[in-house]
């Protein structure tokens, strides 16, 4: 068990620590993006800056704490230290390796193309092979997730697979389908043309294996949440998840569905027809299913909550609720954010709206305001409610953690909802510098001024909430309740065999994927689509490339 | 993980209900994009069901990979002055150049020497500048109506014999050779603007004196002496340049001068050339 916390301690430590340096990136490019004027003002380290920091944000960051969290909730919910420690450890080694060639590729200034790396664009082969070892690293943990899951029915037969280690499995699956699109990306196009082995490179399959990835991964990053929201959250809040069954029904129906959607991200390209898109819009609209059940459902369960701490009438059992708790505030507002952001997401998946806001700061916006405020946050709230119980050593201020949380919650509102509006009065995104002179871009430049302060917020928060978890580290040892996992009101006794494992999903999941992106991917092995690739990469690449 | 393996029997409700909700997908988002969607054009006619599946896969008649549009070459002339040339320009015969020359007197003049102001003299002109012309006129790269078809009609070796008869004529131009730039006038401070643009030039605007190549004192192959020449069909071919309308200068070298002269200044120099040319048989061309 000592093991198994060590873990998955190691695994939050790396994600905070490469948090909070991308959040001063973020902060920075917000300041130079702005009419203010900025320390370093130069585009190519914007661009950089913007490669780091979505490299580090939805990568770093998210992976690592993705396993750590696996490790934490494999060993609590199933009672029993993880199995699998040392491929654990050399999992965490190799991501950990990728991750800083990754950085050096990038810091270098060989890399600036953006967490996308959409080619022609081409990068360092340092920077892919980073990639290429974070990403496919992480594979072992999932692995290590659905053998941990498998062994623990095998001793434990006709038993329901308690609903948190069902969801984190369900979470490594997501993940394993999401990436395999940028790993063949990356082995098969990418690291090939940067090492120097082909010469021309195929952009439209190249965005199409992305695209596979780009949306299943925020779900991937979503799905930490999501299981605190089932899990962790009706405990804190002293109540019972409304129910269990519906959880797994949610985490089943975000396999199926965030996977074979992936091409509304390629709505304005030209390499797929009309009809192919349509079909994974219409596929897209499914992914609200199991959002809209997760707020009932969440809804429910702090009704439940609140009406056992006495709260009476329509809405009394809101007031009722325990605010003071780390998690349960965080849910609050994470779910304020979700809303906001999910009905931007509606925009963004509909085939027609998305050209109102395709490759504008929208959808920037948007991202930051889904995974950088409803999402993170609550990886706050999980990190507040883990740590004490992790290290025996409990927060040292609960008042400092909600200030910490109501800052985010102040400063990513602020940065994103004037983000938005400029986004929908034409502003591009991944563009470093504008001219505010101009009559066009000048009324933009106010809505962008208020977004800055909002990054400053935001910079504020993340440097409060490092403070928090040093202080607790730094705290002595007293000894913690043991994490425990919310009940439901009628806790499973059995429960179907569909519902308890994966294999049926699975099938499922690849007849879809066969129907959705068969054609899309198949056309390129017919169509000669092949460019030359534009590096953006330094000498030591270009002498290799050439 | 044995009743997993239930997954694929459709008699327990879930595959069941699970594979027929899946199917049903399937098939609804295939008629709503393929039958639907891909059919009907805001502003074209609706598609048959199998054009309608292809424009919905992505194919269509041009899926050919996109080209780079290649722009045309543009060259301002088809001359350059090779030995070859030369040769040519030099053998040309003038005897069989005043046969040739009947169909320009109408225009330039009897013996080329050009009573209208708007139609320039070619008695005495340098012969490589008319051949360039010539064959400017033939290639296209110079445009004016009359000039563009009879520069189709004559060959390069009528052009070396036409431009060889009317290099000897006299009462045109005057004789380039022994004509000395004049002592005074040659600075930059000079007072008047056409004896300064002609002399010295305007470094900063980067324009050279118009005498280093057109004369008095100063020649270039290619490039007529304009001493003499008539004001009015100067001051036309400065403006056709400043306009891009004559394109024929290599290396848009006059396009460049005079799109930065005013039209005051382009009047000015034009009656220096046109007067000042006068000296010995300006005056005749006056007279006539």
């Amino acid at each position: 068990m000592q093991n198994s916390s060590r873990l998955a301690l190691y695994h939050y430590w790396v994600a905070f620590a490469v948090f909070l340096p991308a959040v001063v990136l973020g902060a920075w490019q917000m300041l130079i993006r702005s009419p203010l004027p900025a320390p370093l003002d130069d585009p190519d380290a914007y661009y950089a800056s913007v490669t780091l920091h979505g490299t580090a944000m939805a990568y770093v960051v998210t992976t690592f704490f993705a396993m750590g969290f696996g490790y934490a909730v494999t060993a609590t919910s199933l009672g029993r230290p993880v199995r699998g420690v040392a491929a654990a450890w050399i999992c965490f080694v190799i991501c950990l390796i990728g991750t800083l060639m990754a950085v050096a590729a990038v810091l270098a200034g060989h890399a600036s193309v953006l967490y996308t790396f959409y080619p022609p664009l081409l990068a360092s082969s340092w920077y892919y092979g980073g990639a290429f070892l974070l990403i496919g690293g992480s594979m072992i943990w999932v692995v290590l997730m659905i053998y941990n899951m498998t062994s623990w029915k095998r001793d434990n037969p006709g038993q329901p697979v308690p609903l948190a280690m069902f969801a984190i499995t369900a979470t490594a699956i997501l993940w394993a389908w999401a990436a395999s699109g940028v790993l063949v990306e990356l082995v098969g196009i990418l690291l090939p043309r940067s090492l120097g082995l082909t010469t021309e490179i195929d952009a439209g399959l190249a965005r199409t294996l992305f695209s596979v990835t780009l949306h299943a991964i925020v779900y991937f990053w979503l799905m930490p949440a999501y299981i605190a929201f089932y899990t962790l959250l009706p405990q804190a809040a002293g109540g019972r998840l409304y129910s269990d069954t519906m959880g797994r029904l949610t985490f089943i129906m975000f396999i199926i569905f965030s996977v074979p959607v992936g091409m509304h991200h390629l709505f304005a390209d030209p390499e797929h027809g009309a009809g192919m898109k349509f079909l994974q819009s219409f596929l897209t609209f499914f992914v609200a299913l199991p959002t809209l059940l997760t707020v009932f459902s969440i809804c429910a369960s702090l009704e439940i909550a609140g009406r056992a701490r006495g709260g009476r009438g329509l809405l009394g059992w809101i007031p009722a609720l325990p605010w003071g708790e780390p998690m349960v505030l965080a849910t609050g507002l994470s779910l304020v954010m979700l809303g906001l952001g999910g009905f931007g997401g509606l925009i963004n998946m509909g085939y027609a709206m998305n050209s109102m806001i395709h490759n504008t700061s929208w959808v920037t916006a948007h991202f930051h305001m889904i995974f950088g405020g409803a999402v993170v946050i609550m990886y706050f709230a999980i990190a507040y409610e883990m740590w004490p119980r992790i290290t025996g050593k409990p927060l040292q201020s609960k008042a400092l953690a909600r200030w910490q949380l109501w800052l985010w919650f102040a400063g990513m509102m602020i940065a994103s909802i004037p983000w938005h509006i400029t986004g929908l009065m034409g502003q591009p995104r991944r563009v470093a510098a504008f001219d505010y002179s101009d009559p066009f871009v000048a009324r933009m430049g106010p809505l962008v001024i208020i977004s800055v302060i909002g990054g400053a917020i935001l910079l504020v928060s993340a440097i409060l909430l490092i403070v928090i978890l040093v202080r607790s580290q730094l705290g002595e040892r007293r000894l913690e309740a043991p994490l425990r996992y919310a009940l439901a009101v009628n806790p499973p006794k059995t429960v179907p065999a569909a519902l308890n494992g994966f294999a049926l999903w699975n099938a499922i999941l690849l007849v879809l994927m066969v129907f959705a992106y068969g054609y899309p991917i198949g056309q390129f092995f017919i169509l000669k689509s092949k460019v030359p690739a534009y590096e953006v990469s330094g000498p030591t690449n270009s002498a290799g490339g050439r | 993980m044995a009743r997993d393996q239930g997954a694929f029997r459709l008699h327990n409700p879930w595959p069941k209900i699970a594979w027929g909700m899946v199917a049903l997908l399937v098939v609804v988002s295939t008629v709503l994009g393929f039958g639907v969607l891909s059919r009907y054009q805001q502003n074209g006619p609706t598609l048959d069901l199998w054009n309608a599946i292809c424009r919905g896969l992505g194919l269509s008649a041009d899926t050919a990979p996109a080209k780079e549009p290649v722009p045309a070459l543009r060259t301002p002339t088809r001359i350059a002055w090779t030995s070859n040339t030369l040769d040519q320009i030099a053998a040309g015969d003038a005897q069989r150049g005043a046969f040739i020359a009947m169909n320009c007197i109408a225009c330039h003049g009897q013996g080329g020497v050009s009573t209208s102001t708007l139609i320039p003299t070619l008695a005495g002109m340098d012969p490589a500048v008319i051949y360039k012309q010539l064959d400017d006129y033939r290639s296209g790269k110079r445009l004016w109506g009359v000039m563009g078809a009879i520069g189709k009609v004559v060959s390069a070796q009528d052009s070396a014999d036409v431009a060889a008869y009317f290099a000897v004529q006299s009462h045109g131009l005057p004789p380039l050779r022994g004509y000395r730039l004049p002592e005074s006038g040659r600075s930059l401070r000079e007072p008047d603007p056409a004896k300064r643009l002609v002399y010295a030039g305007d470094p900063q605007r980067g324009i050279p004196p118009c005498s280093a190549c057109h004369g008095p004192g100063g020649y270039k192959l290619g490039a007529p002496a304009l001493q003499g020449q008539h004001a009015d069909y100067i001051e036309r071919q400065l403006a056709a340049f400043a306009q891009g309308i004559r394109q024929n200068d290599i290396f848009e070298q006059m396009r460049m001068i005079a799109k930065q002269l005013t039209p005051d200044e382009m009047h000015a120099v034009a009656a220096f050339y046109g007067a000042r040319g006068g000296a010995p048989s300006a005056a005749g061309v006056a007279v006539r």
